[in-house]
């Protein structure tokens, strides 16, 4: 912890009490990853408010002294996002773990932010209800940061990603103050200020309270394992099973090398193990002769379109196994090196088979072990490259191997990401992506939420392409009375107090 | 290969973050610092160097880990962060030295001499009956309240107590028992001085279901406290007096105290090829009774929840056979309660040394038993046994923690194997 940080510290103590700051340095250590470990940045201070009123008064604290911060949920993001500088306060949510209301005649619960998705399902249960966007992590990842990420998961193919279930916000802006959007009753007139917010990556606030919907457990399901003796197949079959009307809850894929770290694990699933590539899919609805149906047609299309074999899970026991062994899939890629990064790209489905292909010559032409497990409706790649960091230039080869299948996926007509967001780790793709205009409006946008940058900063628009960036940096004087601030912070709120 | 000891199983992690909700550290502070995964950071940065193995702010956060290993079992990569912690904790040890309260416990709990002047002092306070007046929250109040715990039921080895529906199997129905097969006893520390009443059940009930089980001189304790507080070379010590002490027959190793069955399995890992064999001897008691079944006994009448021990659920990976045993005793209702799978709180001498936690960590499991209404936690471990018993009573709730054995051994009494 830089000195300067002391008397910030002692009034973050008595906000949120001095159980709640760390400041050691093992104790930071522990905050400078997230699910995507190639990045490391340990932060200046680590607190850990307990109540939204705590929250609140924390950013107004940091606001009055004009310090960076970053709000961090349970650190499972795939892109760097909840990390924070030496000169930055990590707040982290995950005391704020309360689920406020379960209202199940309007379908819908308000939740703190650090609610771990999973719970949200379980509490709602009883209901016959659910909180339907279920990312891989859900066992761990919070509905916060699902909301900071705009989260997908396989069942969001059918019935929307994050932004699609979120009716209200609650959010503590930089400067501390605190605002409503959108309404349970759905967004009452003008833009979607809620839609807005999904997806900002922590840079547009902090979510304080988030009133969801929920919708009912599917009455009838089921559940096809198809799987594929080349990964062309498998791709080529995506399509056909889409063209073929039916809109199934989901569809994903797994490819051998992922298939084997799963059997390998606790979680193994049944996968054959000599497939090339298995296709995960489930069809749902509220009546069993319908989904039952549908399941006919699409094994069919299966069948038609190369499967091996296709397998029907025989029951809900059987159906939640084929499942978790696709949810842990990516924690379970610890088997196969030491070290992992995973890629997010989103790719027009009919050019998956390609794709693929390409990435399989990049892998070779590297040689890097490459897995893909991914959510192959929405043609959402996940290339998992393993590899052991320890190896002198081994890292160097992941970067230009990821970077290449990163052009690879723009080339198809595709984009940077799909749900695990740009953080850090996309900075350096998005010029490839977007030109300095564009750059320039989306941090314009940023500006009218936070106009100092202090949230997550250095995250997301990477600065130096947008188009006015030169300008602004001659032109930004530093915050005027920061650094004496930091020696006092009590007298900064006071001045602040009285400057309203 | 260099040798890096336990921290090379902590290779595969890749920080994904699957095992924050399996820990209860976590789940009491919501610190990363107190997560397997932060753990994890924390061990790889002494192993290689970067943090220093006594800096206090880095000790705190591994002193705190229960050591349950309820992160193992979830990781779908198989980090064996029970191996990276021994290591880790040997290496704080071997920097800071043991604290003295934990020295002053392990002594009196396992020192050879020592620790029979204190068992029998503290079976004497027990048999005043004051602990169970003075049960409660505090750190002494709670202290007495586990004390209390280790009584026997009242009615003494063998015989009728607990809810029994009377009447029950008569010996002449019986089917005649099964052959005879040598096991050998493992009596273990606290075990053996506070818990002699479920050795007998043991015994007991193993006999009914055809094995001998025969005494073993000259065996220790297990070690594993002295793992636990970093004391890797007492520990090794430890297992090889046992593994002469129980030489190199094949007959099973019988053991009904979970965190003493974990340790005993680890032998091959601390001493390497040469405690392979013992190592896969060594079975918990209901492993042993559900293999034959086990033949049922006579009704009792009670509501049990089953709260597996942290060392035979995640590190020994036993959930079934304690509940076979239990479902061997016919009218018992077996309740589960959600939680069950998670720790109690009281991890060997982390609930003397690390008070604050361990409540907070128990906290949750009492307030679901509270709503669960058994009349009985069964659980197979003596330190659970005595962490559960104390919380029941402190916080006010109707049950009584005992050990599967125990009620099995009711109700054979009740069913007339005995007489
Ligand atoms: C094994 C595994 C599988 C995954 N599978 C999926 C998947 O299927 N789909 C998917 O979309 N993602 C997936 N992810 C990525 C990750 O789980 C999601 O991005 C998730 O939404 C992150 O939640 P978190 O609580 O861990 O947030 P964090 O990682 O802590 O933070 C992520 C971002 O959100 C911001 N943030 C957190 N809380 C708040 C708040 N209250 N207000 C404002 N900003 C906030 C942070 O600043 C940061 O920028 C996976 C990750 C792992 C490790
Ligand atoms: S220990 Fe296992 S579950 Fe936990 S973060 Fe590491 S890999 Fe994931
Ligand atoms: S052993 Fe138990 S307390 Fe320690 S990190 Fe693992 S789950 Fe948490």
């Amino acid at each position: 912890m830089a000195r300067d940080l002391a008397p910030l510290v002692d009034t973050l103590a008595e906000i949120v009490g001095p159980r709640h700051v760390r400041t050691a340095l093992p104790e930071r250590v522990t905050y400078a990853k997230d699910g995507l470990p190639t990045h490391r940045r340990v932060p200046g201070v680590v607190v850990l408010p307990g109540s939204r009123d705590e929250v609140i008064a924390v950013v107004r604290l940091l606001g009055a002294l004009g310090m960076p911060f970053v709000p961090r949920g349970a650190g499972t993001g795939l892109s760097g996002g909840a990390l924070a500088d030496g000169d930055a306060v990590l707040i982290v949510l995950t005391r704020l773990n309360r689920i406020l209301k379960i209202d199940a005649r309007n379908r819908l619960a308000v939740v703190e932010p650090g609610v771990v998705n999973v719970r949200l399902s379980v509490a709602a249960a009883p209901h016959g209800l659910q909180y339907t966007p279920d990312p891989s992590s859900q066992t761990a990842c919070t509905i916060g940061g699902n909301v900071a990420e705009n989260a997908g998961g396989p069942h969001c193919l059918k019935y929307g990603v994050t932004a699609t279930h979120v009716l209200a916000l609650e959010v503590a802006l930089a400067d501390g103050r605190v605002v409503e959007l959108g309404s349970p009753g759905g967004e009452p007139w003008g833009p979607d200020l809620v839609g807005l917010f999904v997806g900002s990556e922590g840079n547009f606030g902090v979510a304080t309270r988030i009133t969801v919907r929920l919708l009912p457990v599917a009455r009838a399901v089921r559940t096809l394992l198809a799987d594929f003796t080349s990964l062309r197949t498998a791709g080529e079959a995506v399509s056909a099973v889409i063209a073929s009307g039916i809109v199934p809850a989901a569809l994903e894929m797994m490819d051998q090398s992922c298939i084997q770290a799963v059997e390998d694990s606790v979680y193994a699933a049944g996968y054959p193990r000599d497939a090339a590539a298995v296709l995960l899919a489930e069809l749902d609805g509220a009546h069993e002769a319908a989904v039952a149906a549908d399941a006919e047609t699409i094994q069919a299309v299966l069948r038609a379109h190369g499967a091996r074999s296709v397998l029907v899970a025989a029951d809900a026991q059987q159906r939640e196994k084929l499942w978790l062994g696709r949810k842990k899939a990516f924690g379970a890629m610890g088997r196969l090196s030491r070290d992992l990064v995973v890629q997010d790209a989103v790719v027009p489905r009919s050019t998956l088979p390609d794709v693929l292909e390409t990435i399989a010559r990049i892998a070779a032409e590297y040689g890097l072990t490459v897995s893909n497990v991914f959510h192959a409706g929405d043609g959402n790649l996940h290339p998992n490259i393993s590899f052991d960091g320890r190896t002198p230039g081994l890292r160097e080869r992941v970067e230009a191997a990821s970077a290449e299948i990163m052009a690879t996926c723009i080339a198809a007509g595709g984009t940077i990401t799909g749900e695990h967001g740009i953080g850090l780790d996309k900075l350096r793709y998005m010029p490839l992506l977007f030109d300095g205009d564009s750059l320039a409006a989306m941090r314009a946008v940023r500006h009218v939420w936070d106009p100092e940058e202090r949230v997550n900063p250095g995250k997301v628009v990477p600065v130096h392409a947008c188009r006015e960036w030169s300008g602004l940096r001659m032109g930004r004087a530093p915050n005027p009375g920061a650094q004496s601030a930091i020696r006092n912070p009590q007298s900064a709120i006071d001045r602040k107090a009285t400057a309203r | 290969m260099t040798d890096r000891g336990g921290f090379a199983a902590l290779d595969p992690c890749v920080h994904c973050g699957f095992c924050l909700q399996a820990c209860p550290t976590f789940l009491a502070t919501g610190d990363e610092a107190d997560s397997p995964r932060g753990r994890i950071e924390l061990m790889r940065a002494i192993e290689a160097g970067e943090l220093a193995p006594d800096d206090p702010a880095l000790a705190l956060h591994l002193d705190r880990c229960l050591g349950c290993r309820g992160c193992e079992p979830v990781c779908p990569s198989g980090v064996g962060y029970g191996r990276g912690l021994a290591a880790a904790r040997a290496l704080i040890t071997s920097r800071r030295g043991v604290p003295p309260l934990a020295r002053a416990a392990l002594a009196a709990l396992t020192g050879a001499g020592v620790s029979r002047v204190v068992y029998a002092l503290t079976r004497a306070l027990r048999a005043t009956g004051i602990p169970r007046w003075l049960a409660g929250w505090g750190r002494v109040r709670f202290a007495m309240g586990m004390l209390a715990a280790t009584r026997p039921a009242k009615g003494g080895g063998g015989r009728r107590r607990l809810g029994e529906v009377g009447g029950g199997a008569s010996r002449s129905n019986l089917p005649p028992p099964p052959p005879t097969s040598p096991v050998l006893l493992f009596r273990g520390c606290v075990m053996e001085g506070l818990f002699s009443h479920v050795h007998d059940a043991t015994i007991r009930t193993l006999e009914v279901n055809g094995y001998a089980v025969r005494e073993v001189p000259d065996q220790v304790c297990c070690g594993a406290l002295h793992e636990h507080a970093g004391l890797e070379s007492d520990a090794r010590r430890l297992a090889r007096l046992n593994v002469a002490a129980f030489g190199d027959g094949d007959e099973p190793i019988v053991v009904n105290s979970a965190g003493c069955g974990a340790m005993l399995k680890e032998y091959g890992h601390l001493l390497h090829p040469d405690a392979g064999g013992f190592a896969s001897r060594v079975k918990d008691v209901t492993e042993l009774l559900a293999a034959r079944g086990p033949r049922p006994g006579a009704p009792v009448d009670a509501t049990v929840a089953y709260d597996p021990p942290c060392h035979l659920l995640h590190a020994q990976r036993i959930a079934e056979p304690p509940e076979t045993v239990l479902r061997a005793i016919p009218v018992l209702r077996l309740v589960k309660t959600p939680d069950a799978a998670q720790c109690c709180g009281s991890a060997g001498l982390f609930t003397l040394i690390e008070p604050a936690m361990s409540r907070a960590v128990l906290a949750p499991k009492l307030e679901t038993l509270a709503e669960a209404r058994p009349q009985v936690v069964a659980t197979g471990n003596p330190g659970c046994l005595m962490q559960l018993g104390a919380g029941l009573a402190a916080a006010g709730i109707p049950a009584v923690a005992r050990h599967p054995v125990e009620l099995l051994d009711e109700s054979y009494a009740a069913a007339g194997y005995y007489a």
